[in-house]
Order: C-alpha cells, then structure tokens, then sequence
C-alpha cells in the first residue's frame, strides 16, 4: 500500500505531457459536424478493426491511457455497437471483413457518425488493389469523418473528435 | 561447422536417396529430397535425439512459368546447434499431392492447410483439411498464390458455412467469440465448448484480416517493398521490415555497415521495449488491476514519444532500407535515449515490486493457462510464450543478426508455463533491452549506416532471414524474380506459430480467464492472417 501511494504521488501528473498535434486537413465537413450535434457532451465510439495492421488500433489504445486520457472530454470507448454513437473504422475492409462491417453498422443505432481512422480505411493504403481487399470503408457504409496517418498520432486522433464536436461555423 | 557436416552426413547415410545441394553450405543444410520420401525423413530429423528437429517454417513455391512444377520446403532448426536444415522437394506436371508430415508432426498443422488454400496442392494423409485463409464463402479452385491467379481481381461469395468441431452431451454449450470484439483489438473467431465453468474446447477461426500481403510482395521489387513488409503487422515494424531487409540484402550480396548494423539492435530493443511495457500492464489489466495498466502505459507512451522524436515515426516507420537504415543518430540523441532509459528503468523497478508483492494478483496468474513444455514443443512455439514454458531459444543468441554477435544476450527463461511465467518472461527482457541499449551506445562503432545496393539478383535465388521480434521469430523467405522482381515472399509472423497452442493453453482454464490468457500470449491477427 505504501509503496503505491509513494509512486502515485512521485509521478504526478502526466495527463497532457504530450507534443502538439501537427495541424490536419478539414477533417470533418460541416455536415458531418451537424450530425454531431447530440454528441458535443459525449460520445461513445465502437472501434471496428476490417484488416488494419494493429497499429491504429495501438494508437486508439493509447488515447486511453494517462496522458492522453480520452474520457475527461467525455469520449467513452463502448464494448458493443448498440452503445455506440459512432463507429471507428480501420483498415481497408478484406473480403473476410466485409459482411462483418455491415452488420456492425447496422447494428449501430440511429443517429450515427461514421469515422475512417487512417489511411488504409480512407484509399486502402499499401493494400490497395489485392484481390483479398474491398475497400476502402466508404465503399460500403457511408462515411461521415476521414483522419489520415499511418498511423495517425494519438493527439491528432484526440484533435479531430474534439474539432468534429465543436459545431460548425453556423453554429 | 564441424557439427553441421555431421549432420549432413548421418542424414545422408540413414537416406541414401537424398541429394545435398552444395551451394547453400553457409547459412543451412539444403537437401533435395523425393517426395515419397518427406514423411521418413521428417520424422528422423523431428525424434532422433542427436538431432531433435523442430519444424520453423514449411513453404510452397509456384515455379511456373519457367517451369510447370511446384517446389515445397521444410526448414528444421536442429536441438542443440541450433544448425538449419532445409529439405526441397519438387511435384512437377500436373502433380497437386503431396504427403502430409502432420501426423507425426504437428506443428506442421497450420502450414499444410494455408498450402491447400494458397496453391491448391493437397496433402494427403493429413487429419483436417477444412478451409484455413480462404473462408468458406471464397469459389471453389480459386487459390491466390498460385501465378495464374490475378492479384488484384477481388472474386464473388458462393455459399458456404464453417464446420467447427462439436462436443456434444448433456450441459455442454457452445461459446461464440468474435470476430468483432468489446475491447480496440484485432478480428477473429473464437468458438468455445464449455461444461459448467471449465472450457473443453477452444477452436481458432482466424483468418479474417488477410489481406493478401504475400501477393501484394509479388507485385513489388525487391528494394522497393520494405513500406510493405513494416505494415504486415504494424507493432512489429521494426521486426518485420529487418527480416525483410536482411532476406534481400543476402540476395543481392550486401553487407551493412557496422553502424547500420548496430542502429538496427538498438531500434529493434526499443520497439520490443514499447510492446513488452504495454503488454505487462495489459495483462494486470486483465485481471482489473487498472493501476499497473496506467503506469506501464505511460511509460510505453514515453517510449513511443520518443521514438517519434528520434526517426519521426512512434512506430519507427521508415527506419529500415535494403542496405542499412535511413536514420543516423547524434552523440546527443544517443545519450536522451540512455538518459531515458535509466529513467524509465528506475520507474519501472519501483512498478514491478508493487505488481509483483500484490498476492492477489499473483493469484489469478499463477496456474493460469498451462502451457507445459511438451505441448509446447510439439506446436513448435517461439518467442516469449516459448521462453516461459521452459524453451531455451532466442535468435539473438542462436543465430546472431544485426549486431547481437558483439552484443551477447541473456536468454530469459521460466518453466512453468502460466500467466505469470510469460509476464515475467516480458518484465525480465525489458531490463535485458535497456541493458543492451545502453551498450549499444558504448559499442556504436563510426562509419556510414547504409550502403546502395550494386548488384542484381539473380532470377530465382532465394535466402532466408530470421529475426527475434518481440513476439518471437520473425521469418521471411524471398526468392528474387526476373529484373529485381520478387517471385515469391514468404512471411512467417511468430503468431502464425503460437496461435494453435492457445487452444492448448486453455483447457480446464474458466471463460473469464481466457481474456488474460489471450493477452498474456498477446499475438498478432494481421500478421498471423497476412
């Protein structure tokens, strides 16, 4: 017990200690922004991995870790798409995948964001073209929001969600 | 060397018929073996005690259209030389049957069926040859690696419906996992038979991330592919992108500069330094203890951090090139490092003492997913899951790359086989990476990191490379094309091994533990389905 009140206290606080994200393209369109107008005080996300490398899925991770911590701005990671308000799609839908992918959609109640994480789920990245690969997402479910990387950074993960939530310039 | 010759020449006495190909003396044994006589063979090599072979890897190649055959290899690491066998053999002219080795060799399971999916070539005899990467909604005949198949024609569903093996009686149920699950992981299918609480069967249905990465290789050239292979499992980007680089550099006859060869070391350390931070803390998290979880990611984000800084990726992205690496590092950038690392050491000391006083903790990891040693062996496992369960076996010290031959390793290794074996594996070898990491720094010898490639490969060579990743053995096979194509690319993630033992591991175990197994295993979907 001691010895984890003395490490607690010796390490402070970390949340934050990270670099500034590097500034992205629009991300989101004001559509998409208006679609996310029940959403501004919290979201729930489903994370739905169609082929990713496993790297924007560390990423994702990581936006729930201490210094990043996802949830004080009121983004929940939610374990089934029934709770979800928005998808967090990655990788560019293999052949395998692709059933699955529309199902989870479907299974995602109404009103819903769908969100392409990473290049793969935007234009199939280096996988592009194999006969193993239908994407990218928004062949098959329409998309709302596109962050590009591979991998995106984890700020730059946390920058787009919370531009997307903070309303369109009409207000 | 000595040894080796004396391998060569038992084999050679117990099979008369076999020839030793010459040209391969360096790096391994190569054998070209009849077909008929692959099951014989195999089995000496596997259960002679001098020998006590364990199959690494088992590949296919389509020769055609130079020739109308296809060529399958069996590559053996050897007991205790750690000496590597390969056995070639050849089904020319319309011949798709082969002998399979499964029955008396089990690890060779997984490999026969992705031959059958990939190249439709069957192997006769073997206990199970249900669909393996080709789902069952992929048409009848169609198999991609073979070269008459398109690369990039995507083909329609016919229908079709996975068997799983049943457990039937009175109160046995039947648990369906996945492929999407509740936390940010990777697909994939997991169908237990439960009884009460203890699982009685687990039963794999992977598979579903494949992306054709083997075909995708086959489109590139040899120089150009290392984007690639860094994204064949992206954790590993360091692990994959060397074995890769490593595999054509002894194609095209390039010897990296000592420097090059050192920088190689010290970022593959970091890397198995970020995944083994991160999964320490995963798996306390698997039993709800979130407070190690945050600790270890915090210190695996600083890791990250500072790869970022370093190279300007957080998965070191872009470090690795056919002949050396991109990036060079200051006297200034190598002392943050260590400065770094005794920061993040003297950390982590202080964590492990709490996680490994707290007896609750202790409790539900010890006991928990028995892998014995046996079973072990008999799956032929790699890596950290292997080191727990008693497996003497670490590439950096049985067949030094990079620069681990300046730099000895000290293998980790607990016998027991449960959680706590393999999260004590994982905690001992971060101390031994920032170990290395910091001789690193005092070895790091002058001189260029990377030198251009000057010579072509010749159509249809082929070289093997093995690297310890931090899962395990990373393995890659590349056999050169016409004009620095690549004809073949054969990718061997150590999940593609391990995954098969977990069924294993978790028998008698409860539902609820079997999370904290997986993780404790921690293997990849995407390099494991390609």
């Amino acid at each position: 017990m001691f010895r984890i009140l003395k490490k607690s206290l010796k390490t402070g606080v970390v949340t934050g200690q990270h670099p500034a994200a590097a500034p992205l393209e629009e991300t989101s369109t004001s559509e998409a922004k208006e679609k996310a107008r029940p959403f501004r005080s919290s979201l729930a996300f489903r994370a739905v991995d169609t082929g990713s490398c496993n790297a924007c899925e560390m990423e994702m991770n990581a936006l729930a870790n201490p210094v990043y911590d996802i949830e004080r701005f009121g983004i929940h990671i939610a374990a089934s798409p029934r709770h979800a308000d928005a998808l967090v799609v990655t990788g560019p839908v293999t052949v395998n995948m692709e059933h699955a992918l529309k199902d989870v959609y479907q299974q995602t109640p109404d009103p819903k964001i769908v969100i392409a994480l990473g290049d793969c789920a935007i234009n199939c990245g280096v996988f592009k073209g194999s006969y193993a690969v239908t994407g990218p997402v928004d062949r098959h479910i329409p998309v709302d929001v596109r962050i590009p990387g591979c991998p995106p950074r984890p700020v730059n993960i946390l920058n787009a969600l919370q531009e997307l939530r903070k309303g369109s310039d009409k207000g | 060397m000595t040894e080796t010759r004396f391998y060569d020449e038992e084999l050679k006495v117990a099979f008369p018929l076999i020839v030793q190909d010459e040209a391969a003396k360096g790096e391994f044994s190569h054998f070209l073996v009849p077909k008929d006589l692959l099951p014989a063979i195999t089995h000496h090599l596997h259960t002679q005690p001098s020998l006590h072979g364990r199959l690494t890897l088992l590949w296919a190649v389509d020769n055609r259209p130079i020739r109308d055959a296809y060529g399958l290899h069996y590559l053996f690491t050897l007991g205790a030389s750690r000496s590597w066998v390969v056995l070639s053999t050849e089904l020319a002219e319309g011949d798709r049957l082969f002998p399979s080795i499964t029955p008396h060799i089990h690890a060779a399971m997984w490999y026969e069926r992705e031959i059958r999916d990939m190249f439709g070539l069957i192997p006769q005899g073997h206990p199970d040859l249900r669909r393996l990467v080709r789902h069952e909604h992929w048409p009848k005949g169609t198999h991609p690696l073979k070269k008459n198949f398109p690369w990039d024609h995507v083909l329609g569903r016919q229908q079709g419906e996975h068997h799983f093996r049943r457990i039937e009686g009175e109160g046995v149920f039947e648990v369906p996992v996945g492929p999407i699950h509740a936390g940010i992981i990777e697909p994939g299918h997991f169908r237990f038979s439960v009884a009460g609480e203890p699982i009685m069967q687990l039963e794999l249905h992977h598979f579903w991330t494949h992306r054709g990465v083997e075909k995708l290789f086959e489109q590139q050239t040899l120089t150009a592919a290392v984007p690639l292979a860094e994204r064949v499992s992206g954790d590993t980007t360091i692990g994959h992108s060397l074995a890769y680089c490593q595999a054509v550099e002894s194609l095209l006859h390039i010897e990296v500069p000592r420097r090059g060869r050192y920088l190689r070391s010290l970022f593959l350390e970091l890397e198995r330094l970020h995944n083994h931070l991160g999964d320490v803390g995963a798996i306390c998290n698997d039993t709800a203890y979130a407070l190690p979880h945050a600790h270890c990611g915090r210190m695996k984000e600083q890791i990250m951090q500072l790869n970022d800084k370093l190279t300007g990726s957080r998965f070191l992205r872009g470090v690795n090139r056919v002949g050396g690496v991109e990036i060079d590092l200051t006297v200034a950038q190598l002392a943050e490092v260590v400065a770094e690392m005794d920061h993040i050491e003297k950390d982590f000391s202080e964590l492990e003492l709490i996680i490994i006083h707290n007896a609750s903790l202790t409790d539900r990891l010890e006991t928990t997913g028995v892998l014995t040693e046996r079973t072990a062996w008999d799956h032929a496992v790699v890596g950290v899951v292997g080191r727990a369960s008693g497996l003497d076996q670490d590439l950096r010290r049985d067949r030094p790359f990079a620069a681990y031959d300046e730099l000895p390793v000290k293998v980790v290794n607990y016998r027991y086989g449960d959680v706590r074996a393999r999260i004590r594996v994982r905690m001992d070898e971060i101390h031994e990476s920032m170990r290395l990491v910091r001789e690193i720094r005092l070895k790091l010898p002058q001189g260029p990191v990377a030198v251009e490639p000057s010579r072509r490969a010749q159509a249809r060579e082929w070289a093997l490379s093995a690297v310890e990743g931090w899962r395990g053995e990373i393995l890659y096979m590349v056999m050169a094309g016409e004009n620095g194509t690549i004809h073949r690319c054969k990718v061997r993630d150590p999940s593609f091994a391990n995954w098969p033992a977990i069924q294993q591991a978790v028998l008698g175990n409860i539902i609820p533990d079997f999370p904290l197994i997986n993780k404790s295993f921690n293997l990849s979907y995407a390099g494991n389905d390609l």
